[in-house]
């Protein structure tokens, strides 16, 4: 880490001293590899690249300027791992140990490039060699996920050498909190992690309300299945997060800050650590912040276990030391929230993308997205498209874009059937409405809504009943159970769903269902129960015929659900091998060389084992 | 026992006895004994003069709090929706009929514990499944099995070496 | 005199600034003090609305969500629990109307889905116009319980034990005794029975042994037991905290006669007064 030596900066001077330092000190002729650690790219292997390079940098020399640097997420995580080299804007996909040495004698020491390694666009072949020629980047614009990729997020340096706690600084100096308060309603800002309430409101809500001492609370529980968005940035760029948790803290009047993250990203707690330790040092958390008066400091809370803890009375609940049970909110958490105390809560993103608001000015974040929608979102685009990753897009782009252009179309030359939004509250956007313009309030309209940013896209195979049960199965097991219509209703749906997909359908089942959808969304205590039935009554609405296939035909027609389709084998795509035959757990097929197999239909027990054994795809699904 | 009260006494200073911060203590004792033993957990209560009815309703509401020992090894399967979608239910069916094991339990030998969790955030690489925080991509049912195999026969060899 | 009293008070109320918001209920109009809630407003306007898990005694969480109301919001309603929400301005609610009683039924059914044995609950039920439901059985309940919640509420915050608290989350939700062991916090008050709305927790003595227990917790507690007749009286650990709680001059006595049951008290407090020639016999 680069010493500082041992300063703690006392005043906005000191801040752009330092920061003339380092910039002073990169010298304009210096290599770097990039070798990206998000979570994608972590799961593949990455670490281990960024050790090599880290070797071959240590090798080549004192007079070689060289570094190697593990960045944060940077987005085309199916094509990870990426290593991204500077000077000339090279990218590399799946970068294996074997192409270490290679990368790093051709590309950063002799800066010619690999062809190989190059990103291929999968439907024309084009290779592109920079960044800005591959499709799935050309649309992004990106401001929460601006640094990833380019800093190294254990190191506060490379945060303040890019211009970080820049926005603070002048907050400190030279703004009033109201005055930062009005910049972020310019701005437009709304809350990223799925309610999309107008920041400014909450803060100036809390703000005005009385009592002492007021708390910030910055929310890292992601916990829709399919999003890792957060956990891009919390890894990737954990000082955005302070720096914006900083500037509203002193907006509202707080002294004390928590971030609550999830307990199944213990890496991302790593780096807040680090990172809050690393500005502690500096002397930009703590008390007298810059010579100022301003004084916070920040303390970080694992979660359990436990979804709704994303809730915010939850959240507040489970750092009080109680199980995360939600409570009522007549009375707003602005108001009376952590210990009754007026708290603000905001998710991880929205409190990104506040430094360059300050920066830049609410007007130009303003500028971007639509009207009443302001800047952009990240997304994690994962499913059955061929690019899959985290992207960043204005809002008011359409779905068809971001999954054609984008994702690069659906993988395997399948079609498109459904695109799941807003995680568990949220339901599923059918082809017809793919022009739709993604933001709050368009999605909502067709029965689904933006969220948290999950966007799982489905293909022809998947069957949608089979989507809303796993929906529920997984609200079930996470409700809290505390009110009668979530507890209860949850399991009578779930039972319901069982039924259908068991090929026990009933005829009545579909209006059952939106009768107990209708009464969780009046009664439940919380936002979990109340978009609790939101995924039925969505792919209900979009889908009603393959529920009728299920309960009125006993029929899957995605061929998903065991029991509500058949095995065959396929007369001449068989070769008789008998491989089926041996594997079969049920003796329910026949046959001899030369002669195709069969499948008797009584004794099948529909486990699937032949489908799965079969080296000529012989067994199909009918 | 006089070194588990010293334990209970470090985590509580550690966080000068703020009972707000009762979860990161319950974790940290976790940590510590590889799950929460009922007397560490009587001890804390009466020291931290929170009814032990708290702890237990705590300590039972997370899914990261177990209160029987866990596997030797730790297997995570993701079963959020990509996942899902690419089969994770049939891969958590397999394991649980082939090791008599149900998510959130521990094999009956202690080889293993199975921890269903929502999302790991590696969506790209579905299904996922971690062997102590080891990473494992495009998982089926035979290659998991095979996964936890091996770790079956590293341990007979330990202990039959040890 | 009454008269004159009321409207000393609300001239007291304007002078002081204080708000008295009006709530409209299904019509009838009365006024609550700031931030009494929805339900105080229904009882001053003589309105029954049905609650479970809400008790004057305890902390109000809503969690049966019972109570459904509307509240008027203009071009909507919106349905609250009326137990908890605080009236803080004029606000229209309607108890009647289509759209809270068929969210009270929704919630009533889903209840009697849960607790299908309860006897106390079918009264309710009966009571709001809710013959049956049309839900099955799907969720293994202890016994009926509805997870009202009264009996761990009112052990931690009015007897102080907190000898039972919920366990687990979701359909596993349940009421247990810390590591469903009986409980050493219990001092087998039998309060939680005397709360449980829907008959679940009952108080069972254990003659033979001299013991209270309380089921189905299963906790158990030494009954203090008549010292002339050697009927049962009260828990042990209950008696011997009233006694600690009191500063009687004439403590003998006092303490001689609590262990005794009320009809062998009868007649030594006859004895008593006789002596101390309050009555005469005749």
């Amino acid at each position: 880490m680069t010493r500082l030596g041992n300063t703690q900066l006392s005043s906005f001077a000191d801040l752009e001293h330092i920061r003339e330092e380092l910039l002073s000190r990169r010298a304009p002729s210096t290599k770097s590899v990039h070798v990206c650690t998000g979570p994608g790219c972590a799961a593949k292997g990455s670490p281990k690249l960024y050790e090599l390079f880290c070797a071959a940098v240590k090798q080549a020399g004192a007079d070689v300027e060289v570094q190697a640097k593990a960045v944060g997420c940077h987005g085309l995580c199916e094509c990870g791992p990426i290593v991204l080299v500077q000077p000339g804007d090279f990218f590399y996909q799946r970068v294996e140990e074997p192409d270490v040495a290679e990368i790093f004698r051709e590309t950063v020491l002799g800066g010619r490039v690999v062809e190989r390694l190059l990103y291929e666009n999968p439907a024309t072949g084009e290779k592109a060699d920079t960044v800005d020629k591959i499709p799935f980047y050309k649309a992004q614009k990106r401001i929460a996920l601006a640094y990833n990729g380019l800093i190294d997020p254990t190191k506060i340096t490379d945060y303040i050498a890019e211009g970080g706690y820049s926005a603070l600084s002048k907050v400190i100096s030279s703004m009033t909190p109201e005055e930062v308060i009005s910049e972020v309603e310019v701005a437009g800002l709304r809350g990223r992690g799925g309610g999309g309430f107008p920041t400014a409101r909450k803060w100036r809500s809390c703000r005005e309300a009385e009592g002492f001492p007021k708390y910030v609370i910055c929310n890292g529980d992601e916990g829709d299945p399919g999003a890792f968005m957060d956990r891009a940035i919390m890894e990737g760029n954990p000082h955005s997060v302070i720096e914006g948790m900083l500037i509203g803290a002193y907006a509202i009047g707080s002294e004390q800050g928590y971030i609550y993250v999830r307990n199944e990203y213990p890496l991302s707690v790593e780096r807040l650590k680090e990172a809050i330790e690393q500005a502690k040092e500096l002397g930009l958390l703590g008390e007298n912040i810059l010579g100022n008066s301003f004084s916070f400091d920040i303390r970080i809370n694992r979660g359990g276990g436990a979804f709704v803890c994303g809730e915010s009375t939850a959240l507040m609940a489970s750092l009080e030391g109680r199980p995360g049970e939600p409570r009522a909110k007549y009375v707003h958490t602005v108001e009376s929230g952590f210990r009754g105390k007026p708290t603000n809560l905001n998710n991880v993103e929205t409190w990104a993308n506040i430094p360059q608001i300050i920066n830049r000015g609410g007007g130009w974040f303003a500028s971007i997205g639509t009207e009443k929608s302001k800047g952009t979102k990240v997304f994690s685009l994962v499913g059955n498209v061929v690019n899959t990753g985290l992207v960043e897009i204005p809002m008011g782009i359409t779905l068809r874009r971001i999954i054609d252009e984008i994702g690069g179309g659906i993988r395997d030359g399948k079609r498109f059937k459904a695109v799941q939004t807003g995680g568990p509250s949220g339901g599923c956007i059918p082809t017809e409405h793919l022009d739709a313009r993604v933001d709050f309030d368009e999605l909502t309209k067709l029965g689904s809504m933006m969220g948290s940013g999950g966007m799982i896209v489905m293909d022809e195979d998947t069957c949608m009943v089979k989507v809303a049960k796993y929906f529920t199965d997984f609200l079930q097991k996470e409700s809290c159970g505390k009110c009668t219509p979530c507890r209860e209703g949850l399991s009578q749906m779930l039972y319901i769903l069982d039924r259908i997909t068991d090929a026990e359908g009933q005829v009545g089942d579909i209006e059952r269902l939106e009768e107990l959808a209708e009464l969780l969304e009046g009664t439940a205590l919380c936002a979990l129960g109340k978009t609790a039935a939101n995924p039925i009554i969505s792919t209900i609405r979009y889908f009603r015929d393959e529920f009728d296939a299920h309960i009125l035909d006993r029929r899957c027609p995605a061929k998903e659900c065991r029991g509500l389709f058949r095995y065959e084998i396929d007369e001449e795509a068989c070769k008789a091998c008998g491989i089926c035959l041996k594997n079969c757990p049920a003796d329910a097929i026949t046959g001899e060389k030369k002669v195709p197999y069969v499948i008797n239909q009584e004794k099948c027990t529909l486990c699937g084992t032949c489908w799965e054994k079969c080296p000529f795809t012989a067994v199909l699904k009918v | 026992m006089p070194q588990d009260r010293d334990l209970i006494e470090q985590i509580v200073k550690r966080y000068d006895g703020d009972t707000g911060m009762l979860i990161p203590m319950m974790q940290d004792l976790q940590s510590e004994c590889g799950y929460l033993p009922a007397e560490h957990l009587r001890y804390l209560s009466g020291r931290l003069k929170v009814p032990m009815s708290r702890l237990y309703a705590v300590a039972t509401f997370y899914s990261s709090f177990h209160l029987a020992p866990k596997g030797a090894h730790e297997v995570t399967l993701c079963m959020g929706t990509v996942c899902f979608l690419k089969g994770a239910a049939s891969i958590s069916e397999t394991i649980c009929r082939e090791f008599h094991v149900e998510p959130g339990g521990t094999t009956r030998d202690r080889l293993f514990t199975l921890q269903a969790v929502n999302c790991v955030g590696a969506c790209a690489v579905a299904p996922v499944m971690l062997v102590d925080g080891k990473y494992y991509e495009s998982v089926t049912p035979t290659s998991a099995l095979e996964i936890l195999y091996d770790l079956a026969t590293d341990k007979a060899t330990a202990e039959k070496g040890g | 005199m009454l008269g004159k009293m009321s409207l000393h008070r609300s001239v007291k109320g304007i002078r002081k600034g204080k708000p008295v918001p009006t709530v409209t209920i299904d019509g009838r109009k009365v006024r609550v003090k700031k931030d009494a809630t929805v339900l105080d407003a229904a009882k001053k306007a003589g309105i029954w609305i049905p609650t479970l898990c809400f008790h004057p005694a305890v902390s109000c969480d809503a969690s049966c969500r019972l109570c459904m109301v509307e509240l008027d919001r203009g071009d909507w309603r919106q349905l609250i629990t009326a137990c908890n929400y605080p009236v803080r301005r004029d606000i229209v609610i309607y108890v009647s109307s289509k759209g809270a009683r068929q969210a009270r039924r929704g919630v009533m059914e889903l209840l009697l889905a849960r607790a299908p044995e309860s006897q106390e609950l079918k009264v309710l039920a009966e009571r709001m116009g809710v013959k049956e439901t049309r839900y099955p059985n799907v969720t293994e309940s202890q016994r009926n319980c509805i997870l009202c919640g009264l009996c761990v509420r009112i052990c931690e915050e009015i007897i102080g034990q907190a000898a039972i608290g919920f366990a687990g989350r979701g359909a596993d939700r349940t009421v247990a005794v810390p590591f469903r062991q009986p409980s050493d916090d219990c001092i087998g008050c039998g309060v939680c029975a005397a709360v449980c709305p829907v008959g679940t927790i009952k108080v069972r003595v254990h003659q033979d042994q001299q013991e209270v227990e309380i089921s189905p917790f299963k906790s158990r507690a030494k009954l203090l037991v008549c010292r002339q007749c050697g009927a049962p009286i009260v828990s042990m650990q209950v008696s011997e905290r009233v006694l600690e709680q009191l500063e009687m001059t004439n403590c003998e006595e006092f303490r001689e006669r609590v262990h005794l049951c009320p009809k062998c008290r009868k007649p030594r407090t006859a004895a008593r007064l006789e002596a101390t020639k309050i009555y005469k016999k005749e």
